[in-house]
């Protein structure tokens, strides 16, 4: 009786294992980098492409202007990240064997700036070079959690 | 005292003699119809002995032999596996049995995933499927795609989008 209660455990610790892998969460933010005598620390959800972002886009601080959190369960669903005077449109469009199909669209305000159709792996986040702002750059960057 | 069917049966059989045999077919009704009858159970007997009477076997020992294993065959081995099984299969052993299979699964599936993965890496990082700007905003803008090595990051350059004041990286 022991032993079947045991394996009853296993087997549900199994199916929830799978079921959580199933659900997976994007995150998406509007980050600004520029050059300061004083970096702040990065935000916990670029730790992971601090030295990529560095070395790809030449800045020493990276914040976050803008964010949203999305946690897919379709793979159909859309958000909105946005900060004062950007919103990044997500639109996610199906679900592959690798990751998401997403269409990104970066608004400035009104102005649909960019547009994009991505296929984004679980396993490799994406950075998106937009506008010059100031002294320095807006960044879009996509990560599944 | 004998009886009169003792008597016949001793009759047929030839075992009357003397007083005994004179007296008892003196009381027969019809001697004729009982001498024929007599001769019709010799008859019969003889044929009897002759049919019925037992093979002897040629070859006894294979015979023998070969009844002994069927009977090991038949009886043998179906008593035992039925015993071992009963008792070897417990729940406990059930349960590691299931347990190792499922480590096995997973153990296989990593295994393949990780062969399968060389020729095909690129299916698991993120791809750009396409990307615009709006000309009429950015009409000097390009863009370009790449992938870093490292922590295989998927980057989307675009050039010559319009340069805009700091006040929009606000929050």
């Amino acid at each position: 009786m022991r032993n079947c209660a045991l394996l009853l455990a296993a087997l549900l610790a199994l199916v929830m294992s799978v079921a959580s892998a199933a659900t997976q969460t994007v995150w998406s933010g509007l980050v600004i980098a520029e050059n300061v005598a004083q970096p702040a620390p990065i935000p916990p959800e670029l730790i992971r492409i601090e030295q990529t972002l560095k070395a790809l886009f030449g800045y020493n601080q990276f914040q976050v202007i803008g964010q949203s959190r999305k946690t897919l369960k379709t793979g159909e669903e859309d958000w909105l990240a946005s900060s004062k005077y950007f919103a990044l449109h997500v639109d996610a469009r199906g679900e592959t064997e690798a990751g998401y199909v997403l269409n990104l669209k970066l608004y400035k305000e009104n102005d649909l700036l960019l547009e994009t159709d991505t296929k984004l792996s679980k396993r490799s986040p994406l950075v998106i070079k937009g506008p010059q702002v100031g002294g320095g750059q807006l960044l879009l960057v996509l990560v599944v959690q | 005292m004998k009886t009169f069917e003792e008597k016949w049966t001793a009759w047929l059989d030839g075992e009357l003699s003397g007083k005994e045999l004179v007296e008892f077919e003196a009381s027969l009704p019809d001697k004729a119809a009982a001498e024929a009858e007599k001769h019709d159970t010799h008859k019969l007997g003889a044929l009897l002995k002759e049919q019925l009477s037992a093979h002897a076997l040629s070859n006894e020992d294979f015979f023998s032999h070969q009844l002994r294993e069927r009977i090991v065959r038949e009886n043998g081995p179906s008593r035992e596996p039925s015993l071992e099984a009963s008792t070897w299969w417990t729940v406990r052993r059930l349960f590691l049995t299931g347990v190792a299979s499922l480590a096995l699964f997973v153990i296989c599936a990593v295994v393949v995933i990780r062969d399968k993965n060389p020729g095909e890496q690129s299916q698991y990082l993120t791809q750009i499927l396409n990307a615009r700007v709006d000309p009429a905003v950015s009409p000097n803008a390009t863009i370009s795609m790449f992938e870093t090595k490292e922590d295989k990051v998927t980057v989307l350059w675009v050039e010559g989008l319009q340069s805009l004041p700091a006040d929009y990286a606000a929050k």
